[in-house]
């Protein structure tokens, strides 16, 4: 077999950042806290935004400036804010010394849960790369860590068993779509783009409201007690 | 111009006399993060030192194996020298001896015998080390196993000196998602195999978290101080590997002249001093993990190894 050949500077440096994009969605199957949880997907909202402002610095698309700014914006400050202070009379008291609050809502070990993980990355890596895409924008690769993604936060949306990390699972899920639109439509207008975004914003502020609601009934974040209220 | 078989014995001689140094530099960073004043520098050599000069004694009912195991220990860490790229761009005429795989199994036969030496003791904390540190290392052989994957991807062969050569050929095989992963997993690995934060304490005495560490408390005098000597200079192996194969294949030298090779002598033990910084300063960011949590450190491992292999194989990566 002869070596891979390298790819340019350029899809090197995009790829990487596509794949801190998974890592972080990997690192949503263990955070303790749902303010880390929270900041970790801040985290990977800034990596969609540096991945944007790559592409566009590259590709000469200067709208994918404006994407990037509306994403920081967004999802990186104003996402995180509001889903917070919905949930703030939801996070217990103590929970940054005793590292409770949605900690051990795994329904697997961790290392199990990476493996099923891996399993569905791959399987979204490979089902894409069969697709017939040729990119204008970021390299054809990170199309398929997006649909890994994708797949990956559902994955975290099973594994964890609590409201909040649900919901920041569908959310991330959605930092996925991004990632796959850079790909495959980078000029897309950009009208649609933050319309999305808005979008991405409504549904938090419902589900955050949603999590309330569960948590005034339930009195905690975890989804174990709802299996109780089959009919 | 020197001889190659003098720059093969210098490459030994670098990684056994600057091994103990960079335990010491990291001992040191350590102590100044956390506001002390910590030992010399040198003080690991001064330990070496005393404990050549004390008396060896071994427990009642220990073989010969007892005794020999620390030699034959550190006789396998001044072979894997020979194998890596230490001070040279180009192979030496032992380098081609053996492939990555190779240097992996003679530091795991280092490893054997040292557990074996824990269990010829009948100590439990020595007996204990050596059976975690066995276990563990099953976990993290698969992380180095998919790390050698990527470098065969990469280099089409499995020698040290081959990807040393890639990494220095351009810049987009510096940031290619692949050879960032393979180098960010090898350190983790690195990172278990030194015995460091996040998991095990590196200074500690006796406690019931103990791997490595443990293994060696039943040996004393020269034994004792092989065993020393001999995980340092395991250490600077690994670290060597990281820098001089994976991360950093620079200040090496591409001939055999004298002025090259004295700087590249001088190059490595800077290079690991600025690693052993880093690692320093994990040591003092991060909690121990529970010895039940160390899976997910090795899992964490895994996945980065394994997604290098993936986008190796969609072509991107």
């Amino acid at each position: 077999m002869p070596p891979a050949p390298a790819p340019s500077v350029f899809a090197g440096t995009a790829n990487v950042i596509a794949v801190l994009i998974l890592l972080a969605e990997f690192g949503m199957f263990r955070q303790a806290l749902l303010r880390d949880q929270v900041r970790l997907y801040a985290g990977q909202s800034v990596l969609i935004a540096a991945l944007a402002v790559l592409v566009g610095a590259v590709q000469q698309l200067p709208e994918l400036y404006v994407l990037a700014a509306v994403t920081i914006a967004l999802k990186a400050v104003a996402i995180p804010l509001v889903f917070r202070r919905l949930l703030r009379e939801t996070e217990p008291e103590h929970a940054e010394q005793t590292g409770h609050d949605i900690a051990g809502t795994g329904g697997l070990g961790l290392a199990s849960t990476v493996l099923i993980g891996l399993a569905v990355a791959a399987f979204g890596f490979f089902t894409a790369t069969a697709l017939p895409v040729s990119s204008g924008g970021a390299p054809v690769t990170a199309l398929s860590v997006s649909v890994s993604v994708i797949l990956v936060a559902f994955v975290v949306m099973i594994h964890r068993r609590d409201v909040a990390s649900q919901a920041i699972g569908l959310f991330s899920l959605e930092n996925g779509i991004s990632l796959a639109s850079l790909v495959v439509a980078p000029a897309l207008p950009l009208l649609v783009e933050v319309v999305l975004a808005v979008d991405l914003l409504l549904a938090v502020v419902v589900l955050g409201l949603l999590i309330r609601l569960h948590h005034g009934r339930a009195e905690t974040l975890s989804t174990a007690d709802l299996t109780e209220l089959r009919g | 111009m020197l001889p190659e078989p003098l720059i093969q014995v210098l490459q030994v001689l670098t990684v056994a006399g600057a091994a103990p140094g960079i335990s010491g530099v990291i001992a040191r960073v350590e102590a100044t993060l956390q506001g002390r004043h910590g030992p010399r520098i040198l003080q690991p050599y001064y330990d070496l030192a005393k404990l050549f000069r004390k008396e060896a004694l071994a427990p009642e009912g220990a073989s010969w194996v007892f005794l020999a195991a620390p030699v034959a220990a550190f006789a396998c860490y001044l072979t894997v020298p020979l194998l890596i790229p230490v001070l040279t761009t180009f192979p030496l005429p032992l380098g081609y001896m053996g492939d990555i795989l190779g240097g992996g199994f003679i530091l795991s036969l280092a490893s054997f015998l040292v557990a074996v030496a824990a269990l010829e003791t009948g100590s439990p904390y020595a007996q204990l080390g050596a059976s975690r540190a066995k276990t563990f290392a099953a976990i993290t052989e698969p992380v180095v196993l998919f790390v050698v994957f990527t470098v065969a991807m990469l280099t089409a062969t499995d020698l040290p000196y081959a990807l040393a050569a890639t990494v220095r050929a351009s810049a987009g095989q510096i940031v290619r998602p692949a050879h960032v992963l393979a180098a960010a997993a090898l350190f983790m690995v690195i990172l278990y195999e030194t015995g460091r934060i996040p998991v095990e304490t590196h200074s500690g005495t006796n406690e019931f978290g103990m791997i490595e560490e443990a293994r060696s408390f039943e040996h004393s005098g020269p034994y004792l101080a092989l065993l020393r000597w001999g995980s340092a200079a395991k250490q600077m192996i690994l670290y060597t590997i990281l820098l001089n194969v994976f991360t950093a294949p620079w200040g090496l030298a591409a001939t055999r002249g004298a002025g090259p090779v004295l700087l590249a002598m001088v190059a490595l033990p800077a290079k690991a001093c600025v690693l052993g910084a880093v690692v320093a300063v994990i040591d003092d960011s991060f909690a121990k993990l529970r010895l039940f949590k160390i899976t997910e450190f090795a899992a964490a491992a895994f996945l980065l190894a394994v997604l290098g292999v993936f986008t190796l194989y969609l072509g991107g990566g």
